[in-house]
C-alpha cells in the first residue's frame, strides 16, 4: 500500500546533509575563506531542498482528501513499542513545507552578514530546517514528538549565542515553556498508545484519528473524566504553548526581540505554525468529540489574542517587540477559524498560517534590515526622543517594500492578509457573532498599530543619525522580492494555496461536523 | 531444583571472581612498591578481574532462574543485567580514580580495593533471596562506603561525610533489621520466595504489626537509594567525598539498592494481598517526593558535584516510579534507565573532575566558555545534560519514555505528570551548565591538563552509547525486556 516515492526523505534530510556539509567542507579550504564556503554551501542546500519542495507541489495531488499514498514513507524502528519512521504528506502539511523551504533559502540569504561563528550558526540552521520539516511530515506519533523536541535544541543555541543583550533570558524561557507543554503532549501520546490497544497502529496519527476515544473514561481523585477532553486539553496546552494563545504567550516577546533576525523570521513564520498544525493534523482528528466540546472555548482564547495582542503591540516602543505582539494578534485568527469548524473558517486558519509566514516575516526581514544600519529598534527611546524619522525620504526603496509587507500585514483588501482574515470572518459569523464583531475591532486596531508606528518611523522631520542609512543593497532587495510577490499574488489569486488544502481541510471539517 | 554448595559455586562465578580480585589487590597493594609502575600494575589487575567478571555475567545471561546456596541467592536474568551494568560502573569509577587528583595517590589502591568490595555487596544485594542475604548485602555495601566517603583524611568535610554516612547507616540499618524481625515473626519465613503466599493468608491483627515493619523494612532500602526522606545525608556526603567516590556512590550502591527494591516489591506484592495497595501507595509518595526534592534541591547549587548529586536523587525517584507498577514493564525499563544512567553520570563526573582538579574547585563558573576552548568536551557535556534532562533524540529521553510508558499504563496520569514535570524541573538546572559552557565568554585559557588526548577519546566513546541509544534502542530494549524477575 505504500509509494515507493523516496522524495519525502530527501526534503528531510536534504537540510541534514547540509549540515554535515558545513562542518566537514570547511576543513579543505583556509581560514579566510571558510565562512563564506559555509555560507554558500548552506544556500546551495537550501536552494536544492526549495527545488525538491516544489517538485513535490509538482507532484502532488489537489484531489486527493487525506494523506497522499505516494509519498508516504514508512519503515520499522522500534518494534517492542510499535514505532514507525512514517512520513506522509497532505494538503495541510503541503503549504507548510512550501512556507518551510522559502523562508529558509531567504533566511541564509538574510545571515550572509553574520560573522559570529559561521560554522556553528549556519550548521544549526540547517538543523533546524531539517527538524521543521520533520514535524511537518511525520505521521508517527513518537516521531513527530521526537522532531518536536529535538528542535528546541537548535532554536535554543540560535537565540543564546547570537540573540541580543537579554539573549539567555529568552533562550531559556523559550526552551522551559515548550518543553513543559511537550511534556503534557508526551504523557497524552502514551496514554493513547494504550488506550488504542498497543497494537501496530498505536502511534499511528492517522489511524488513531476519527473519534474513535469518544466514550473512554479514565478515574481519578474519585471521580471520572472523559478520556479524549481530559487527553485534549493536555495536548492542548501543549500546542497553545507553541502557537503562542493566551495565558501561555509570555515567552514568545522574549524570544523575538532577543532572537537574531533570521532566526526571528524562522519563529514568527514557521513555528508559531507548529501549534496551529498540531491542531489540525493531531487534537482535532484524535479528540473530534472533544475539539466540538472546546470550540467555544477555544473561540473565546483567539479573541483574547486577537484584542490583547492587538493592545500590546500598541503599546510597544521597540518595533521589533511591536511585529512580534502583532504575531500574537494574527495567530488569534487562526484560532478563530479554528473554532469555527467550517469550510471557510478551516481554510481561512490554513490560509492565514501561509500568509502570515509570509507577511510577518517580510516585517521582520525589513526590521532586520534597519537594525543593521541603525543598531537599535526604538520607535521611541526610553529618554522620550524619537528613534527614527523620516525614513520614507531617506530610504525609498525600503519604505515601498515596508509598505507592502505592512499593509498585507494590516489585511488590506488586495493583499494576502485579507483573504484569510475575510475567509475566517466568513467561516465563524453564524456560529459566534459577538466574537466576530469584536474581533473585526482587533483588525481596527491593528490598522491603528501598524498605521501610527509607520507614521512615527517614516514621515515627520528626519532625525539626524538617520541621515547616514544607506537604501537597500542588491542582496537584501533579492531576498525581499519572493515574499513582495507571494503576498500580491495570493492577495490576488489565493487558488494555487486553497486548492492544495480544499479536499484535506474538507474531509476533517466533515468529520468534526460528524460531533456537532 | 536445589544444588549442592560446591555446585553452586559454578553459578556463582562472577561474585567469586570479583572476590578474588579483590584479595588479590589487597595482596599486591601490601607488596607492591609505592610508585606509579607499581600503581599501574593494580589498576591493571584491578581491570582484568573486573572485566573477566564482566565477560563471565555476559556469557552466563540466562533465561533461567538458579537458587544457590539453599535458594539464599539467586541468579536470574534481572540480576544478571543489573550486574553487568554494576561492574561497568565500577570499572568506570576505577578509571575515574586513576586519572583523579581529588584522592591523594597513596590512598588510590584502597580505593579500588574498597570498590571492589562494595561492588560485591551490590552484587550479593542484586541477587539476594532472602532477607538475612539482603540485609548483608547492604551491610557490606555501606560499610566499604563509610571508608570511601572519608577517604580524604586531612579534609574535615570528608570526615564529616564519612561520619554522617555511618551514622546514618546505623540507624537505618538497625531499624531495617528490627523491622525485618517484625516481618519474620509474623510471616515465619524469611525466605522471598513463600512471601507473597504468606502475606495473603494475613488475619486483621498481623497486617496492623506487618504494615509498620514493611515501613521500617523500606527504610534501610531507602536509606541506600537515597530516597527522600532518607536522603538528608546524600548531599553532605557527596560533597565531602572525593569526586571519584561520589561518581561510585552514583552509580553502583543506588543500582543495586534499586534492583533489591524492584525485586522485594515484584516478589512480594505481585499478588493482589492485604499489603499490595499500601506498599503501592507509599512507593508513589515516595517517588514523587523523591523527585520534587531532588531536583528542587539541585537547582540553587554552586558546586556541580552538588548538583550532580541532588540530580540523582531525582533520578533515584524517576527510577522508582518504576518500580511502583509492579510489573515487567517497569523492571524493563528500570534496568533500561539504569543502564543509560551509568554512561551519562560517568561522562559528566569525568569532565567535572578534570575541570575540578585543575580549579580547585567544580563551581558552575569555571564551566564558562568551555566550548571556546575544549568544543569536544563542550558537546559532549551538553549531549549528557540533555540527556539527562530527558530530550530526544538521546537516551536519557527514551529511558524516561519508558519509565513513564510503564507508569501510564497502569493509569497512574498523575504520577506520570508529576515525573514529566520534574523533567522541566531538572532542564532548568542542566541547562545552567550548557548555558555557561556555550554562551559565556571564555574565563582563562590555561590548559586543563586532564583534558589529554586519551581522556578525550575515552569520553567521547562513552558519550557514543548516550547518542545512539537514543536511536536504535530497540536492541537494548529487548535485552532488558528478557531480564526477567523469576520466582525461585
Amino acid at each position: 500500500m505504500h509509494g515507493t516515492s523516496t522524495l519525502l526523505n530527501w526534503i528531510l534530510w536534504t537540510p541534514f546533509l547540509g549540515v554535515l556539509g558545513v562542518i566537514i567542507f570547511p576543513l579543505f579550504f583556509s581560514k579566510d575563506k571558510q565562512d563564506n564556503v559555509v555560507r554558500w554551501w548552506s544556500l546551495v542546500n537550501t536552494i536544492a531542498s526549495m527545488i525538491l519542495a516544489v517538485v513535490l507541489y509538482m507532484k502532488f495531488d489537489n484531489s486527493v482528501p487525506g494523506m497522499q499514498e505516494q509519498f508516504m514513507v514508512k519503515m520499522a524502528w522500534i518494534k517492542q513499542f510499535n514505532i514507525f519512521y512514517t512520513l506522509g504528506v497532505d494538503g495541510i502539511s503541503l503549504p507548510m513545507i512550501l512556507l518551510t523551504a522559502l523562508l529558509f533559502f531567504l533566511c541564509i540569504l538574510s545571515s550572509w552578514t553574520i560573522t559570529k561563528s559561521v560554522k556553528g550558526y549556519f550548521a544549526l540552521f540547517l538543523m533546524l530546517q531539517s527538524t521543521v520539516y520533520g514535524v511537518f511530515m511525520a505521521l508517527d506519533f513518537f516521531l513527530f514528538y521526537v522532531y518536536w523536541e529535538v528542535m528546541l535544541l537548535p532554536m535554543f543555541f540560535l537565540i543564546g549565542i547570537w540573540g541580543g543583550e537579554n539573549r539567555e533570558y529568552a533562550a531559556v524561557k523559550f526552551f522551559l515553556y515548550t518543553f513543559f507543554g511537550s511534556i503534557l503532549m508526551l504523557v497524552g501520546i502514551v496514554a493513547l498508545y494504550y488506550a488504542s490497544g498497543k497494537g501496530i497502529d498505536s502511534f499511528n496519527i492517522l489511524a488513531l484519528s476519527g473519534g474513535k476515544f469518544t466514550d473512554n473514561m479514565v478515574s481519578m481523585f474519585g471521580t471520572t473524566f472523559s478520556f479524549s477532553k481530559l487527553f485534549f486539553v493536555a495536548m492542548f496546552i501543549g500546542f497553545a504553548i507553541k502557537v503562542p494563545v493566551f495565558p501561555f504567550h509570555t515567552w514568545l516577546p522574549h524570544a523575538h526581540v532577543q532572537a537574531p533576525t533570521a532566526v526571528s523570521v524562522i519563529l514568527a513564520g514557521v513555528l508559531l505554525k507548529m501549534g496551529t498544525y498540531g491542531f489540525l493534523r493531531i487534537a482535532y482528528p484524535i479528540f473530534p468529540q472533544a475539539s466540538v466540546h472546546f470550540a467555544d472555548w477555544i473561540a473565546i482564547l483567539g479573541l483574547i489574542n486577537v484584542i490583547y495582542g492587538a493592545l500590546c503591540a500598541m503599546a510597544q516602543t521597540d518595533v521589533k517587540k511591536l511585529v512580534a505582539y502583532s504575531s500574537v494578534s494574527h495567530m488569534g485568527f487562526v484560532m478563530l477559524g479554528l473554532a469555527a469548524m467550517t469550510v471557510h473558517g478551516m481554510n481561512g486558519a490554513v490560509l492565514q498560517m501561509f500568509n502570515h509566514g509570509t507577511s510577518t516575516a517580510m516585517m521582520f526581514l525589513l526590521i532586520g534590515i534597519l537594525y543593521e544600519r541603525s543598531h537599535h529598534r526604538w520607535i521611541v527611546r526610553p529618554d522620550g526622543s524619537k528613534g527614527f524619522g523620516g525614513l520614507y525620504t531617506q530610504l525609498p526603496r525600503y519604505s515601498i517594500v515596508f509598505i507592502i509587507a505592512m499593509f498585507a500585514s494590516m489585511g488590506l483588501p488586495g493583499l494576502s492578509g485579507f483573504i484569510s482574515e475575510a475567509l475566517i470572518f466568513l467561516g465563524i459569523y453564524q456560529k459566534y457573532t459577538t466574537i466576530t464583531v469584536l474581533g473585526l475591532f482587533g483588525l481596527l486596531i491593528g490598522a491603528a498599530y501598524l498605521l501610527w508606528m509607520f507614521k512615527r518611523m517614516f514621515f515627520g522631520e528626519v532625525v539626524e543619525e538617520c541621515k547616514s542609512y544607506t537604501d537597500m543593497n542588491a542582496r537584501e532587495i533579492f531576498y525581499m522580492t519572493p515574499l513582495c510577490i507571494a503576498v500580491i499574488v495570493f492577495g490576488i489569486y489565493p487558488a494555487p494555496v486553497l486548492d492544495i488544502m480544499k479536499s484535506s481541510v474538507g474531509q476533517l471539517v466533515s468529520l468534526l461536523a460528524q460531533f456537532q | 531444583m536445589h544444588l549442592s554448595y560446591l555446585a553452586s559455586l559454578g553459578h556463582y562465578l562472577p561474585e567469586l571472581i570479583v572476590c578474588l580480585t579483590m584479595v588479590g589487590l589487597l595482596i599486591l597493594e601490601a607488596t607492591y612498591d609505592k610508585h606509579e609502575r607499581g600503581r599501574g600494575m593494580l589498576y591493571s589487575a584491578a581491570v582484568i578481574g573486573l572485566f573477566v567478571a564482566f565477560c563471565i555475567s555476559v556469557g552466563s545471561l540466562t533465561d533461567q532462574a538458579q537458587p544457590l546456596f539453599t535458594n539464599s541467592v539467586v541468579i536470574d536474568p534481572f540480576s544478571g543485567f543489573l550486574k553487568i551494568i554494576m561492574i561497568l560502573g565500577t570499572l568506570g569509577a576505577v578509571y575515574l580514580a586513576a586519572q583523579s587528583k581529588d584522592i591523594y595517590s597513596e590512598m588510590k589502591a584502597e580505593f579500588v580495593i574498597l570498590a571492589t568490595g562494595v561492588l560485591m555487596g551490590g552484587m550479593l544485594l542484586a541477587s539476594a533471596n532472602n532477607m538475612l542475604i539482603l540485609y548483608l548485602g547492604i551491610e557490606t555495601l555501606s560499610i566499604l562506603s563509610y571508608a570511601l566517603a572519608s577517604f580524604r583524611k586531612a579534609d574535615e568535610r570528608s570526615s564529616e561525610a564519612g561520619l554522617k554516612y555511618a551514622l546514618y547507616g546505623g540507624v537505618s540499618a538497625g531499624i531495617m533489621l528490627f523491622g525485618m524481625s517484625h516481618i519474620f515473626g509474623v510471616v515465619g519465613t524469611i525466605q522471598f520466595s513463600e512471601m507473597g503466599a504468606r502475606l495473603s493468608e494475613l488475619s486483621g491483627t498481623q497486617i496492623a504489626i506487618l504494615a509498620p515493619s514493611f515501613f521500617m523494612f523500606f527504610a534501610g532500602l531507602g536509606y541506600k537509594l537515597a530516597c527522600a526522606p532518607f536522603h538528608m545525608w546524600t548531599p553532605d556526603v557527596y560533597e565531602g567525598s572525593p569526586l571519584p567516590v561520589t561518581a561510585f556512590f552514583a552509580i553502583v550502591p543506588k543500582l543495586a539498592a534499586i534492583g533489591a527494591l524492584t525485586r522485594v516489591t515484584m516478589v512480594f506484592f505481585q499478588d493482589v494481598n492485604a499489603l499490595h495497595h499500601s506498599w503501592i501507595a507509599l512507593l508513589q509518595v515516595v517517588a514523587i517526593i523523591t523527585m520534587t526534592v531532588g531536583n528542587v534541591g539541585a537547582i540553587g547549587q554552586r558546586s556541580i558535584k552538588r548538583m550532580l548529586a541532588y540530580s540523582s536523587i531525582g533520578h533515584a525517584g524517576m527510577m522508582l516510579m518504576g518500580v511502583v507498577v509492579i510489573n515487567e514493564l517497569g523492571a524493563r525499563a528500570i534496568l533500561f534507565y539504569g543502564a543509560t544512567y551509568l554512561f551519562m553520570t560517568l561522562v559528566a563526573f569525568l569532565i567535572t573532575s578534570f575541570v575540578q582538579d585543575k580549579y580547585g574547585n567544580d563551581h558552575f563558573e569555571r564551566f564558562n566558555g568551555f566550548i571556546y576552548r575544549y568544543p569536544l568536551m563542550a558537546i559532549a557535556m551538553s549531549v549528557v545534560m540533555f540527556s539527562l534532562a530527558g530530550i530526544p533524540p538521546l537516551s536519557g529521553f527514551v529511558a524516561k519514555f519508558n519509565i513513564l510508558a510503564a507508569v501510564i499504563e497502569k493509569k497512574y496520569y498523575v504520577l506520570a505528570i508529576i515525573g514529566g514535570l520534574n523533567s522541566v524541573i531538572s532542564l532548568y538546572y542542566y541547562l545552567k551548565i550548557v548555558r555557561l559552557m556555550v554562551f559565556k565568554d571564555v574565563e582563562s585559557d590555561e590548559n586543563i591538563e586532564g583534558l589529554g588526548f586519551v581522556n578525550q577519546a575515552v569520553i567521547l566513546g562513552l558519550t557514543v552509547p548516550v547518542l545512539l541509544l537514543g536511536v536504535f534502542w530497540s536492541k537494548l530494549i529487548s535485552l532488558a525486556g528478557a531480564a526477567k524477575i523469576l520466582i525461585q
